[in-house]
């Protein structure tokens, strides 16, 4: 059963995108997107279940392994990847009819572009699947590496002179910043490369070194965690390495900028942890705890005044999605088995509201045809009431105002950053937390609260808000209650991260 | 006879024609066309599966050599004719046009193999003893020089191949310190060059037919 699990989770990824890509007309594209995640989202559930039961999972001698960190990981993207399916039909029909795809009479244009699309997303999916549960660091990196490949023609969708420039950003910063990861991940085979012999594939089996962590090579792991930093937090957005964060969310469509800022960092992330967890073990905590802490604090610090100055709000969200990434980083530095719960909860809850966002721009987009806040002039609200109530609530949510779950994950950060002594990160991440706060809803509440202006009121959308209303009343329920087993997840993964 | 399996002697190979990937990388700084960028990308791909091959003989493992047949497909033929069927498509024939000039390039991808050879110093132990253990500096150097020439490029095809260079610095690192990393991740990372070169080609092509022009410092209207 489990090792079924396992193989069906990466199977029918791959299974959708064959028949999307053979199939010849838009609904049997879409319907296969929307099974093929529906069933991705039931596989990653029982995966979930099974870790609760047996903590670990693993198949082929380890080469497949999975833990409640990866179990949680997969069951996030999977609900990003459902939530993003079921949006994207009404999101790219309307595109389709609104002559976004371009005007081609017959069709086959079109027809063309939604297979590209409807192929390319399940791959995404496949590969940050894949990522999750390669035990192998090396296979880990190629799939991270893969995960890049899949979505720049996703981000060049629209193949606007800005979508190409987007592109162009991301494929040359990712690929320099993965290129780093690589030679993290080498020069971590070789700190244990005598310990497990050279020729062996399980010498860079992470459950493998992660037994042996103590005797690893200190000086060459305290390099490759430097390597590693660098090469996965580009992918995580973290700064200096952030800058291809904002265009690319803010030129690829809707669906694949939400599975980008809140699925893809999450993997990011998690590629970033499965190493401190080894660095830690190997070298104490204190020296990867520093260098996590400094990336993650100045990513908060210089999200807050591109946040108060954009004007562009799928930027904004990208430059909030890059202030979690530092929320997220300055948790694992914090580290601590609170440290690390806050981390996995904050990493739950973000996932949920960001894409909530991220849906709720886009159709504000469609309806306005905008990017500027300027051009809207407030009363989203009243043009269109649902969405802007659940732009709204996400909003509130992701600034961390109780009783969302958002308040509850920072609030367990900054006590375990009090409680673990790092007191000057603690009193830096409420400041920057602050700064976040008033920039987001300064500029949110302008947009969304008003009077209407001139625009009309937007037709009836049932794909794109009925996938928004479910993921609204999870995102609102969670926050006052965490199915017992979700906790029981979260907390087991917090507990695989700080090792206790 | 003897010295084919003479370790000092495999050494010695694998030192000269980690000098000569070296060269190779300074010569790709120096050269001003595109068309030799993409041939010496090959010749210095050769280099390395030769390396590959040459510690596979010396050290008796036969996984290697499946790498460096897989790097002789990959990166010496597949890559560089795909390269060069994407130029004669778009018609280029334009120089390369560096931001900082040829002479100082160079100078500059001289200080960054010193930096090379003292980052590998840090991993050199004197018990250790084995093949590869000068390449490291080359590798190092390679990656450095590396991020030096794509910073220094307008021209989108050549960043492409100064991140493919890059990655051949990887390889050699990997050879160098731990015979080559496992086959799986070989194939694994080798897979993703092969599709990485053929998504930047059509990025590549893309952007020249937007913008009439490869030229990425055009590339700045999303700011902020």
């Amino acid at each position: 059963m489990d090792r079924l699990l396992l193989i069906a989770l990466l199977l029918i990824p791959i299974a959708t995108a064959v028949a999307s890509f053979v199939a010849r007309r838009r609904a049997v594209m879409e319907l296969a997107n929307l099974a093929g995640f529906a069933a991705v989202f039931v596989v990653a559930i029982a995966l979930g279940a099974q870790v609760l039961d047996f903590k670990t999972v693993s198949i082929a001698n380890g080469f497949f392994y999975a833990d409640a960190l990866s179990a949680l990981v997969i069951l996030l993207t999977a609900s990003v990847a459902l939530i993003c399916a079921t949006y994207s039909i009404g999101y790219l029909r309307s595109d389709e009819q609104s002559g976004e795809l371009g005007d081609d009479a017959t069709g086959k244009e079109q027809l063309a572009l939604l297979r590209m699309y409807y192929t390319l997303t399940p791959l995404f999916v496949f590969s940050m699947l894949f990522m999750a549960v390669a035990n192998n660091l090396g296979v880990m990196w190629a799939a991270m590496e893969a995960t890049t490949l899949a979505s720049i023609f996703l981000v060049t969708f629209y193949g606007k002179v800005n979508s190409l420039e987007a592109a162009w950003k991301y494929a040359m910063i990712g690929g320099v910043g993965l290129s780093m990861a690589l030679f993290g991940t080498l020069v971590a085979y070789y700190a244990g490369h005598n310990l497990t012999g050279s020729a062996a594939i399980s010498g860079l089996n992470w459950s493998v070194l992660a037994q042996h962590a103590a005797q690893l090579d200190k000086t060459s792991m305290r390099l490759a965690f430097v390597l590693i930093l660098m090469g996965y937090g580009t992918k995580a957005g973290l700064v200096p390495m952030h800058t291809w964060k904002p265009d690319a969310y803010s030129q690829a469509p809707v669906p694949t900028a939400a599975l980008l800022s809140t699925a893809m960092m999450n993997c990011a992330l998690y590629g970033l942890i499965r190493f401190y967890i080894l660095t830690s073990r190997c070298v104490g905590a204190q020296y990867p705890s520093r260098l996590l802490l400094l990336f993650g604090l100045l990513s908060m610090g210089i999200a807050i005044p591109f946040v108060l100055v954009q004007t562009h709000y799928r930027r904004l969200l990208a430059y909030s999605t890059i202030d979690h990434a530092g929320i997220m980083t300055t948790a694992l530095g914090i580290g601590g088995i609170l440290g690390s719960f806050g981390l996995m909860l904050h990493m739950t809850f973000h996932t949920l509201a960001k894409t909530l966002l991220f849906l709720g721009a886009g159709n504000i987009y469609q309806h306005f045809r905008t990017n500027q806040f300027a051009d809207i002039k407030g009363g989203v609200l009243r043009a269109m009431p649902l969405t802007g109530v659940i732009f709204l609530l996400a909003m509130l949510a992701i600034v961390g105002v109780p009783p969302f779950g958002l308040f509850q994950s920072e609030f367990i950060i900054l006590r375990a950053a009090f409680e673990g002594g790092h007191l000057f990160a603690g009193v830096l991440f409420v400041l920057f937390g602050v700064g976040v706060f008033v920039g987001l809803l300064l500029h949110v509440i302008g947009m969304v609260l008003g009077p209407r202006g001139d625009a009309p009121v937007a037709p009836p959308r049932p794909w794109r808000n009925g996938s928004m209303l479910a993921l609204a009343i999870v995102l609102v329920v969670i926050g006052f209650w965490v199915p017992a087993p979700v906790f029981e997840l979260i907390r087991n993964a917090a507990q695989v991260v700080s090792g206790q | 006879m003897m010295h084919i399996l003479d370790l000092q002697f495999g050494e010695r190979i694998v030192t000269l024609m980690a000098a000569l990937v070296l060269v190779l990388q300074i010569a790709m700084v120096a050269q001003r066309w595109i068309v030799l960028h993409i041939r010496i990308f090959a010749a210095q791909s050769f280099c390395l599966a030769m390396i590959a091959a040459t510690i596979a003989w010396f050290n008796h493992a036969p996984h290697i050599y499946i790498a460096a047949a897989l790097t002789l497909v990959v990166k010496v033929i597949l890559v560089p004719i795909l390269f060069e069927r994407l130029m004669v498509k778009m018609e280029i024939h334009e120089e390369i046009e560096p931001f900082v000039n040829v002479p100082i390039s160079v100078l500059i991808a001289g200080g960054l193999t010193l930096v090379g050879y003292v980052v590998a110093e840090s991993f050199y132990k004197p018990d250790e003893t084995g093949l590869g253990h000068n390449a490291l500096a080359v590798a190092i150097s390679l990656f450095l020089i590396g991020f030096f020439t794509m910073i220094n490029r307008r021209k989108a095809l050549t960043q492409v191949l100064a991140l493919l260079s890059l990655e051949n610095g990887l390889f050699l690192a990997a050879i160098s310190l731990t015979y080559g990393m496992p086959l799986i991740v070989e194939l694994g990372i080798l897979f993703d060059v092969l599709v990485a070169a053929m998504v930047m080609g059509i990025l590549v092509y893309r952007i020249r037919e937007t913008f009439e022009s490869m030229d990425v410092s055009l590339l700045r209207r999303l700011r902020g």
